[in-house]
C-alpha cells in the first residue's frame, strides 16, 4: 500500500511537471475591488482562452494567474515577489493606479521579465521611477502618460475647431478635484491651454464625492461667473450625475461640458443628463462598427461575460495579452533580451481603434499609445469625435441649454 | 437680566448676519442650509444613539452606505423612486439594526469604551469591505429629474431640491423630542439614558430599551440612505466621512441635545460655504468644520470653569 502510495506521488509530481513544462505563465496584477481591474483581468483571461483555443503559443498552453493588489503600492510589491517566485511567472501584465505601480518597479527590476503595462499615468512617479534604457528596456507602457494625455487633447481641440469653424473656444474653465489626480490636471491645463495666449484658462477646485464632497455649488459658481466656452471637470465617476444635476438645477450650460473622470458611473448613458457631455478616453462601443477588432472582443466579452466592457482597461488588457503572445511567437521564447527584440517591432491592431507600436517616450524606450481621444455622450453612446481616423460621429454643438 | 441683554444681544447679531448675508451673497446662505439639513439629518441618528445608549457608533455612515445599497438594488428591482423606498429601506434597516445591536453592541455595553469603539470600527470596516467585494468600487447613481428643480430670483438661479434635508432634519429633531417626552417607551429610553440602573430598579427592560432605540436610530438612518440616493452617486465608502462630521456635530451641539445638532449645522453649513464662495478661502472649508468644534469646545469649557 506504501509503495502504491509512493508511486502514485511521483506520479503526480512528474505529471505536474510536464504539465507545467507544456504551459507560459503571465502573471497579471489589477486591483480587483475596482471595475477597471476586475474587468482589465477578464478581459486578458479572455484573450488567453482566445489563444488557447486557436491552439496556444509555441506548442504550449497559456495560463493567466491573477493577483490582486487592492490598489496599495506594498500588496503590488509583494504580488510581484509572489508571482516571480512562487508561481514562476514568464511574463507580467496589468496595472492600473501610479501609486500601486511604484511599488511593483523594484521588484519588476529585481526579477527582469518582460511586464506590459496595461496604467499608470503618473510620469513624474512611475516614468521617473522606471529610468531610462537599458535598465527600462523590459517595461512596456501601454497606457499614455499624462504628458501624451494632455498634449492630445490640445491638439484634438485645436483639430476640431478647424474643422468645425462654429465650434470656438475662447475661455476654459477647469473644475478639478481637491486631490492629486484635479491638481495635476489644473497644472498640466494651465500650462498646455494658458501658456500662450490663445486661450484664457480660469479653474477652481471641489471636493470630489469619493473623498466625502460632492457639493458643487461653489465651483459651478465661480465656471457660471467666468462664462467659459469650455467646462471641463476633472473628478471620479462619483461626481459625474450629481454635478450635471447641480449644474442643470443653476442653469449652467456652456457650450462645451466636458468630463474627464477615470470612468463613468454605471447607467449614466440611460441619463438624459448625459446627452451632449463630451469626455476623454480610448475605446468605446461605438467603434465596433469601424473597427472590426473592437467588435470582435466586445462581441466575445459580452458572450462570456454578461456585461459589457465599462472602461477602456478592458481592451487595453486584452491587447496587451495579444501583444505579448506575438511578441513571444516571433522570439519562439519568453526569455528578457529576444522577446524585447521582438515586441519591439510590434504592429497590432487593437481594439482601440488604433495599431500599437511602441516608441520611446521622454524617459523610457518602449511607449505604446500615446494619444486620448475625444468622445460625445450622443443618445445613450460614447461615440468618437478625435481624431478624425477614428470619428464614428460628428459633434454636437453647442451643449444645449436646460429646459 | 444680564442673559437676557446677552440672548437678545446674540439674536440680534445672528439677524444682521443673516441680513447681510442675504443682500450680499444670498446662495451662501442657500447653500449653507441645504448643507446643514443634510449634516443634521445624517447626525441626528447617531446623536440618539450616544445620548441614550452611550455608544459612539463609528459604523454610523457605513450603515446608512449599506441602506443606500439596499434602496438602490430595491429600486432598481422594482422600477421604484428612492422617495417610495424611503419607508421600506426604514423597516428593513431597523430590523437589521436589531439584529446587529443584539448579536454585537449588547454584548460590548459593558466593556471599555475602547472595547466599544474598536467594535464598531471594525463593523465599519467589514460593511465597506463587504460591499467592495460584491459590488466592486464601482459607483452608482439614480437619474432623476426632480433633484435638479430650481428657482429664479432676479438674477440668481439655485436649486432647491436639497431643500428636502432640511425639512427631514427638522423632522427628525422634533419628532424624536416628540416621541422622547410624549410616549413611554420613549420616557423608558429617556430614563434609561439618563440612569440606566435607577431605570431597571423601575422596571424598565434597559436593554430591550437600548435595542429600541438602537434600531429606531437604524429606521433614520435607513431612511436616510434611501432619501441619500436623490442627492449623491454610492460607492462602498461613501458613508465614512458623515460618520466623522456627525460625531463632530454631536460634540458640538453636546451630547443628548438633538435639537442643538440642527443649530450646530446650520453654523458649520454657512460657515463652509461662506469660505467656499470666497477665491481665496475656498481651500479653508474643510478645515473650518474642526476649527468651529474646537472653539465651541473652548468656550463651553471656558463657561464650565467660570460658573
Amino acid at each position: 500500500m506504501k509503495r502504491m502510495m509512493l508511486a502514485l506521488a511521483v506520479l503526480a509530481i512528474l505529471a505536474g511537471s510536464a504539465y507545467a513544462q507544456g504551459t507560459i505563465k503571465i502573471g497579471g496584477i489589477w486591483t480587483l475591488a475596482d471595475i477597471t481591474g476586475k474587468q482589465g483581468s477578464a478581459a486578458a483571461q479572455l484573450a488567453v482562452d482566445e489563444i488557447n483555443a486557436a491552439g496556444g503559443v509555441l506548442g504550449k498552453k497559456l495560463e493567466l494567474i491573477v493577483v490582486d493588489d487592492e490598489g496599495k503600492a506594498d500588496k503590488a510589491a509583494a504580488a510581484v515577489e509572489k508571482l516571480a517566485t512562487v508561481d514562476k511567472v514568464d511574463v507580467f501584465v496589468g496595472g492600473m493606479a501610479s501609486g500601486a505601480e511604484l511599488g511593483k518597479i523594484p521588484a519588476f527590476k529585481k526579477y527582469g521579465k518582460v511586464v506590459m503595462s496595461t496604467g499608470a499615468a503618473g510620469s513624474a512617479t512611475v516614468e521617473k521611477a522606471l529610468g531610462p534604457s537599458p535598465e527600462s528596456d523590459f517595461y512596456f507602457h501601454l497606457h499614455p502618460w499624462d504628458y501624451n494625455q494632455g498634449a492630445s487633447y490640445a491638439e484634438g481641440w485645436n483639430a476640431i475647431q478647424q474643422k468645425y469653424p462654429n465650434i470656438q473656444i475662447k475661455k476654459i474653465f477647469l473644475a478639478y478635484e481637491e486631490g492629486a489626480f484635479g491638481k495635476s490636471s489644473w497644472d498640466a491645463t494651465k500650462v498646455l491651454f494658458g501658456g500662450d495666449n490663445r486661450y484664457i484658462v480660469d479653474g477652481a477646485s471641489f471636493k470630489s464625492a469619493l473623498l466625502g464632497g460632492g457639493d458643487y455649488t461653489a465651483v459651478l459658481e465661480a465656471a457660471k461667473a467666468f462664462k467659459p466656452d469650455l467646462f471641463l471637470w476633472a473628478g471620479y465617476d462619483a461626481d459625474a450625475l450629481p454635478l450635471l444635476e447641480q449644474s442643470k438645477a443653476m442653469k449652467f450650460s456652456p457650450g462645451i461640458y466636458l468630463g474627464a473622470p477615470p470612468g463613468w458611473p454605471i447607467g449614466f448613458g440611460s441619463s438624459k443628463l448625459s446627452r451632449n457631455v463630451m469626455l476623454y478616453g480610448m475605446w468605446s462601443t461605438a467603434m465596433n462598427d469601424n473597427n472590426p477588432a473592437s467588435a470582435k472582443f466586445y462581441k466575445n466579452y459580452v458572450a462570456k461575460y454578461k456585461e459589457e466592457p465599462a472602461t477602456y482597461f478592458a481592451p487595453l488588457a486584452y491587447s496587451a495579452v495579444y501583444i505579448l503572445v506575438d511578441g513571444i511567437k516571433a522570439a519562439g521564447t519568453t526569455e528578457t533580451a529576444p522577446l524585447v527584440k521582438a515586441l519591439e517591432a510590434t504592429k497590432y491592431a487593437s481594439p482601440l481603434g488604433e495599431t500599437i507600436t511602441f516608441k520611446p517616450s521622454n524617459i523610457i524606450k518602449h511607449q505604446g499609445i500615446t494619444r486620448q481621444k475625444i468622445l460625445q455622450w450622443q443618445d445613450g453612446f460614447q461615440e468618437v469625435i478625435w481624431p478624425f481616423e477614428a470619428a464614428t460621429a460628428a459633434p454636437v454643438y453647442p451643449f444645449p441649454a436646460w429646459k | 437680566m444680564v442673559v437676557k441683554r446677552r440672548t437678545a444681544f446674540i439674536v440680534a447679531l445672528s439677524a444682521a448676519a443673516v441680513v447681510a448675508l442675504i443682500l450680499w451673497k444670498p446662495t451662501v446662505l442657500i447653500y449653507g442650509l441645504q448643507a446643514a439639513g443634510l449634516y443634521a439629518a445624517v447626525a441626528i441618528p447617531m446623536g440618539l444613539v450616544l445620548g441614550i445608549v452611550h455608544i459612539v457608533n463609528l459604523a454610523h455612515g457605513e450603515f446608512m452606505m449599506v441602506a443606500s445599497y439596499a434602496a438602490y438594488f430595491g429600486c432598481r428591482a422594482l422600477g421604484m423612486d428612492p422617495l417610495l423606498a424611503i419607508v421600506p429601506t426604514a423597516i428593513v434597516t431597523a430590523v437589521f439594526g436589531w439584529i446587529m445591536f443584539q448579536l454585537t453592541i449588547r454584548r460590548a455595553l459593558k466593556a471599555p469604551e475602547l472595547n466599544q469603539l474598536i467594535l464598531t470600527f471594525g463593523l465599519a470596516i467589514a460593511f465597506t469591505q463587504s460591499i467592495n467585494l460584491i459590488f466592486t468600487s464601482q459607483t452608482y447613481k439614480m437619474p432623476l429629474d426632480y433633484v435638479s428643480a430650481s428657482m429664479d430670483i432676479g438674477d440668481l438661479t439655485f436649486g432647491t431640491w436639497s431643500f428636502v434635508f432640511v425639512a427631514v432634519a427638522i423632522i427628525f429633531a422634533y419628532g424624536l423630542q416628540l416621541f422622547l417626552t410624549k410616549t413611554t417607551t420613549g420616557k423608558a429610553a429617556l430614563a434609561v439614558g439618563q440612569n440606566p440602573r435607577g431605570a431597571a430598579i423601575v422596571g424598565i427592560d434597559v436593554y430591550r430599551t437600548y435595542g429600541l432605540v438602537f434600531a429606531l436610530a437604524l429606521a433614520l438612518v435607513g431612511a436616510m440612505g434611501a432619501l441619500f440616493l436623490t442627492k449623491s452617486a454610492i460607492f462602498p465608502s461613501v458613508g465614512s466621512p458623515f460618520t466623522m462630521k456627525s460625531f463632530c456635530l454631536i460634540a458640538m451641539a453636546g451630547i443628548g441635545n438633538i435639537p442643538g445638532i440642527l443649530g450646530a449645522s446650520v453654523l458649520l453649513g454657512v460657515a463652509e460655504n461662506f469660505l467656499r464662495a470666497f477665491r481665496p478661502t475656498r481651500d479653508w472649508a474643510e478645515i473650518v468644520f474642526f476649527v468651529l468644534i474646537i472653539v465651541v469646545i473652548l468656550a463651553r469649557s471656558l463657561k464650565g470653569r467660570k460658573s
